[in-house]
């Protein structure tokens, strides 16, 4: 005896397809209806600095980090300076670091040149710091450094991670090249 | 070999490989005499070689002798200036609800700098007339076309009915010279706002034609007390020692990076000052013109208290060191001048000298502030306080639920490129390891100059259905709250800064990089920095057909525009989604 599967049934089931596999278009939101949360967007992947170990710290040897890199608040959706200078909030973070109890990462900008030096602070137990810079081009620098200890004018401890800002990237072309008719070093190259 | 050598050997190899072949043409060249039937012109305009104050790079070779592959156009050309009208500063006109302004748009003559030039203005006025009403009005404007081109008015930021918003070919047909229009105003909300052309603005814009409307509260006590208020227009003109610097005939120049000008204009002027007493609080209405400059306005040292943008005042009152403000955006700023001396209104920034990959500050002047004896009334303790404007709070509040809902609209800024010149792409292949956020000046004029809206086309992509620029035709209904991500793509060929426009409605930043804004306003026009993801959240009340673009003149006339449709609610089915 052959069993016939119910005409109605197959419809429903049909139905029930449609409505799983159709889009859900919408135009927008009325005020009334509540509409699922969004993914995070993070900071832009293009000014995100990436933290590359010197691999010369015990404990931090293969350290990964990154500082991320936002504007400032401000009205105007971009932050400058009165000069002109980008204002940036820098997030560090570093992972894969084993620390003595008496020993802390700090973290600081500074120039290319080496002659401007600002701390941005000492990293939390989750190995996370923000701080804020308007240097036009920056070198990121994480430090070890005595726990407990404010942060001075300059580091006093070994090198432990660095990296360049986007800013810092750009390049002379008056240094080499077809237009050579300087050395790149003048430039901190 | 030492890598750097080897860098610089590669880099040669592709400046000098001979992929294409540079067409160059000769400077005084009778193919680019193009007549156009609407511009009566004279058959001796030829392009010369566009200043190039801010380059540093030495000329490339084969580019010397090269032109933009447009004609070249100078309003009046080849006519007695001295026929044309002479223009003369902007009036107020205070305007009761219903009253009518016959206001034309005409060829003048204007003086900068000391020299005489052929320009537009509305009302025969630099800027055009402040059309000054209160809140909840509406008003009649009769606008006759005296220009040589034909030309529509779009009253930016005003939520008025679609009708009047003044888009050639969406909302009326171009107003040809000789014919008028009748443009009905309303104005819903206090502020500053401002008019100009919707057709080629890369060329009636930058000659002239905008002015401001200021909205008026109805409320007592809105803003703060001050002793004078004062409409500041920012602009600049690209001139040399020929004159004004010829713009595009069938399309404009400067495609890439938009036209900076040279020479620095506040309210059409080189030499602003304004006058006023030692201890004096000042409400400055900004609005910045310019074709694709960026401002970072400062006050020498005194104070800056910003209290609203474009559409509404701020959460919260703001002191700030300086003014950022990108093109067509509007900001009212309180500034206390407490000391009897010469202020210097600046434009600061930090230049990029491509040629040595390094920054280079500029500062420009832009006008200056006299203070002298004493303020009549004291108001620096008003000043001192930065006030929380609860009206704001709370007509936003209505709008926080929807704040981190997701995305209905993906939108990413990029660029498509056809026949650029060959050195352009060869140099921008090159310099690649940097774009900053906001190009502030013009650091490469010549592949500028060179690159037309014909060789680069910018484009607003909707990454959910793949539709570029004016293929896009969202379906929103009113009471619709609509969020749009819009991204700046930094890989593309040329990335660049944008001021994002929306028409007719209003809409609040509520993200910017992820991280939350905590002091919003509700704005028409927000940058979209490089590299950056600005979440806005439009209010959608303004039923009609509507635009959406980048207001950079020349980016704009190059394709970087979308359209939207706003239905009643209930209207009937969607479509062209």
């Amino acid at each position: 005896m052959t069993r016939k599967f119910p005409l109605y049934l197959g419809s429903l089931a049909l139905l029930a397809l449609a409505v799983l596999v159709s889009p859900i278009v919408e135009a927008g939101s009325s005020p009334s209806e509540a509409t699922p949360e969004c993914a995070q967007v993070s900071s832009p992947d293009y000014y995100e600095i990436d933290l590359v170990t010197t691999r010369k710290v015990p404990g931090a040897r293969l350290a990964k980090g990154k500082g991320e890199v936002t504007y400032a608040a401000s009205p105007f959706g971009i932050s400058v300076s009165e000069e002109g200078s980008y204002l940036v909030n820098i997030d560090v973070s570093m992972s894969n670091v084993r620390l003595d109890e008496d020993k802390q990462l700090v973290a600081w900008v500074t120039t290319p040149q080496l002659d401007q030096i600002k701390a941005l602070g000492s990293l939390d137990e989750n190995l996370r710091v923000t701080g804020q810079t308007d240097f036009n081009k920056f070198l990121l620098v994480i430090t070890l450094e005595p726990k407990g200890k404010e942060p001075g004018a300059m580091w006093t401890g070994p090198v432990v991670s660095r990296g360049m800002s986007r800013s810092g990237l750009m390049h002379t072309m008056a240094g080499h090249g077809p237009f050579e008719s300087e050395p790149c070093a003048v430039y901190g190259y | 070999m030492n890598a750097l050598r080897f860098a610089g050997l590669l880099v040669m190899a592709m400046l000098l490989l001979p992929a294409h072949q540079i067409q160059a043409q000769e400077m005084d060249h009778s193919m680019h005499m193009h007549h156009n039937h609407a511009m009566p012109m004279s058959d001796s305009l030829v392009w010369r070689m566009a200043p190039m104050d801010g380059m540093t790079m030495p000329m490339m070779p084969g580019m010397m002798d090269d032109i933009p592959d447009v004609g070249a156009f100078l309003p009046g050309f080849g006519m007695d200036v001295s026929m044309y009208p002479e223009a003369k500063p902007s009036e107020i006109i205070d305007m009761a609800d219903g009253d009518t302004l016959h206001m034309d748009a005409s060829l003048v003559r204007r003086t900068i700098d000391g020299r005489e030039y052929v320009m537009m203005a509305y009302g025969g006025m630099y800027p055009g007339p402040l059309i000054r009403a209160d809140r909840g009005s509406k008003v009649i404007v009769e606008f006759t076309n005296n220009i040589d081109m034909p030309t529509t008015v779009h009253w930016h930021g005003l939520r008025l009915d679609n009708a009047f918003d003044g888009i050639p070919g969406l909302t009326q047909d171009p107003v040809e010279t000789g014919e008028s229009f009748t443009y009905e105003l309303k104005f819903p909300d206090t502020g500053m706002y401002w008019y100009h052309p919707h057709m080629r603005e890369d060329v009636q814009q930058d000659l002239g034609l905008y002015g401001n409307m200021l909205v008026d509260p109805t409320e007592e006590g809105y803003y703060a007390p001050v002793n004078r208020e004062v409409p500041l227009i920012l602009d600049d003109i690209l001139v040399d020692a020929n004159g004004l610097f010829p713009y595009g005939e069938e399309a404009p120049t400067h495609a890439l990076m938009g036209r900076f000008g040279n020479v620095m204009l506040v309210n059409g002027i080189t030499d602003y000052n304004l006058d006023i007493q030692a201890g004096d609080v000042v409400r400055f209405y900004l609005t910045n013109v310019a074709n694709t400059r960026t401002f970072n306005v400062t006050f020498d040292g005194a104070r800056i208290k910003v209290i609203a943008d474009d559409v509404s005042k701020l959460e919260r009152e703001q002191f700030v060191s300086s003014v950022i403000i990108a093109p067509a955006e509007r900001y009212i700023v309180d500034v206390y001048f407490d000391e009897a001396r010469t202020y210097t209104i600046t434009n600061a920034i930090q230049a990029i000298d491509h040629f040595r990959g390094i920054f280079v500050p500029e500062t420009h002047q832009l006008g200056t502030v006299t203070a002298s004896g004493k303020a009549s009334e004291d108001y620096a303790e008003a000043f001192a306080e930065a006030r929380t404007n609860e009206d704001t709070i709370a007509d936003i509040d209505g709008f926080r639920r929807y704040f981190d809902k997701a995305p209905d609209h993906n939108l990413r800024l990029t660029i498509e490129t056809k026949d650029l010149h060959p050195m352009t792409m060869r140099m921008m292949e090159v310099d690649t390891l940097y774009f900053p956020p906001i190009e502030w000046s013009e650091g490469m004029p010549m592949m500028n100059w060179l690159s037309t809206g014909d060789e680069a086309r910018w484009v607003l992509l909707d990454e959910d259905t793949g539709k570029k620029s004016m293929d896009i035709n969202w379906q929103w209904e009113v009471g619709d709250v609509v969020k749009i991500r819009v991204f700046n793509d930094p890989s593309s060929f040329h990335p660049m800064n944008h001021p994002f426009h929306v028409h007719g409605q209003r809409f609040v930043v509520t993200h910017i990089d992820g991280v939350e804004n905590r002091n919003m306003g509700w704005k028409d026009t927000t940058i979209i920095p490089v590299g950056s993801t600005i979440d806005i959240l439009v209010d959608v009340t303004n039923p009609g057909k509507w635009m959406a673009h980048c207001h950079i003149a020349e980016h704009l006339h190059a394709g970087m525009m979308l359209g939207f449709e706003v239905r009643e609610r209930g209207a009937g089915p969607q479509a062209g989604r």
